[in-house]
């Protein structure tokens, strides 16, 4: 599955793990042990509001993007996969 | 970081604004001061919610008072918020000036021209924020500010907010998110962003300890602070002579997680710094915070 997909989206995962882990300080979790589809907030990664803000920032500073609506923040920062897809459709394209 | 929907009602209608407005430019600042103390017991009198709101903040302050000094501090305290929106018109009318006190204006300097970022100005009701974007000016900052849309347009029109020629520019909370990345955005671009620290509004909230009582404050600014890694700069002004305001920007809280298992602690922490600074502030002058919501919990 993973052949056909783009090799950016799987490295924009790849960093996307390695910044939560980093920036959000996660103890005991290595980016490698967050899978794809893992929900992010609440009983899954048990990431909270205070990581949504960070969060923000990490996608402000690291790909310049901004995510201004409320909803769709939620379905973006739903999980890796959700948040991946959605700076590879908004950053495709730039030089 | 949900927004629960309360419901408050909106003083200030155009008529309203209109005759305070007109009522400056014939009697002058006295005249228009001596008009407040009519309509202000009109408030007193018939405006319910008004009056209990306040009287949450005020039996808290002056625990000693009687109900009936009580009462007359809450009289005062809506004077005192109509004379600080008739300076703001005597302002913005060009019909003259007032003098303006600005501490701690050497330490900020130094603070932002070391740093490209800006930092958040946390504020509160009190003050004249009219007079103290004047007196800000002198940091060569653009500065925004971070509030609700405001729906009332006769106060936003009155008070010239986000108009060319105003000197400070909305971002709007309707929407936390949005206002999160556009407070960073404009704190990476070196800007100032004012944000009011004292009612939560609906947004996420601590508890902590005010005049001797658990209260709730919002913690966005200092959540987006440790996020964006900028200071936050207490700002709270107050009118110290009939025409004299004093803006004090000597506190200044740095704020940086000690680690992920405490962060609503640091939070808290933090919160709590802010509600001492301003029960300082209420202490000194009591009857210049408005607040005008029951806080506690």
């Amino acid at each position: 599955m993973q052949t056909n997909e783009p090799q950016d989206l799987e490295q924009i995962r790849k960093t996307l793990k390695e910044m939560i882990v980093k920036d959000l300080s996660l103890e005991d979790i290595k980016p490698e042990d967050i899978s794809d589809d893992e929900i992010l907030f609440g009983e899954g990664l048990g990431l909270d509001s205070l990581d949504a803000v960070e969060i923000v920032v990490l996608l402000q500073r690291n790909f310049g993007l901004e995510v201004k609506d409320m909803n769709k923040g939620k379905e973006i920062f739903y999980s890796i996969d959700t948040l991946a897809n959605y700076v590879y459709e908004n950053t495709k394209g730039r030089t | 970081m949900t927004k629960q929907i309360d419901f408050v009602k909106k003083r200030g209608n155009k008529p309203g604004f209109w005759f305070f407005k007109t009522s400056l430019k014939v009697f002058g600042l006295s005249g228009a001061y001596g008009l407040l103390y009519i309509v202000c017991l009109y408030y007193l009198l018939f405006d319910r919610s008004a009056v209990s709101s306040s009287m949450a903040y005020i039996k808290r302050r002056f625990k000693t008072y009687n109900i009936f000094q009580k009462i007359y501090c809450i009289y005062q305290l809506f004077i005192n918020q109509g004379k600080h929106l008739i300076d703001r018109f005597y302002i913005i009318s060009g019909l003259g000036e007032f003098d303006m006190e600005l501490q701690g204006y050497d330490r900020i300097r130094s603070l932002l021209s070391d740093s490209k970022k800006g930092a958040i100005l946390l504020t509160a009701h009190v003050g004249n924020w009219q007079v103290t974007m004047t007196a800000l000016k002198r940091l060569d900052k653009s500065v925004y500010l971070l509030m609700s849309p405001e729906e009332n347009k006769a106060v936003k029109n009155a008070l010239d907010i986000d108009s060319d020629q105003g000197q400070v520019r909305i971002i709007s909370t309707d929407d936390f998110l949005s206002g999160a990345v556009e407070v960073i955005k404009a704190i990476d671009e070196g800007n100032l962003v004012s944000v009011m620290g004292d009612r939560s509004e609906g947004y996420d909230s601590s508890e902590v300890y005010f005049l001797g009582e658990k209260a709730q404050f919002p913690y966005g600014a200092f959540s987006i602070a440790a996020a964006a890694q900028c200071p936050v700069i207490v700002l709270l002004s107050a009118k110290i002579s009939p025409k004299k305001y004093m803006a004090d920007i000597t506190r200044i809280i740095f704020p940086r997680y000690s680690s992920r298992d405490k962060k609503h602690e640091d939070i808290r922490q933090w919160v709590q710094e802010y509600a001492g600074i301003l029960e300082d502030y209420v202490t000194k002058y009591p009857l210049q915070w408005f607040i005008f919501r029951d806080i506690w919990i």
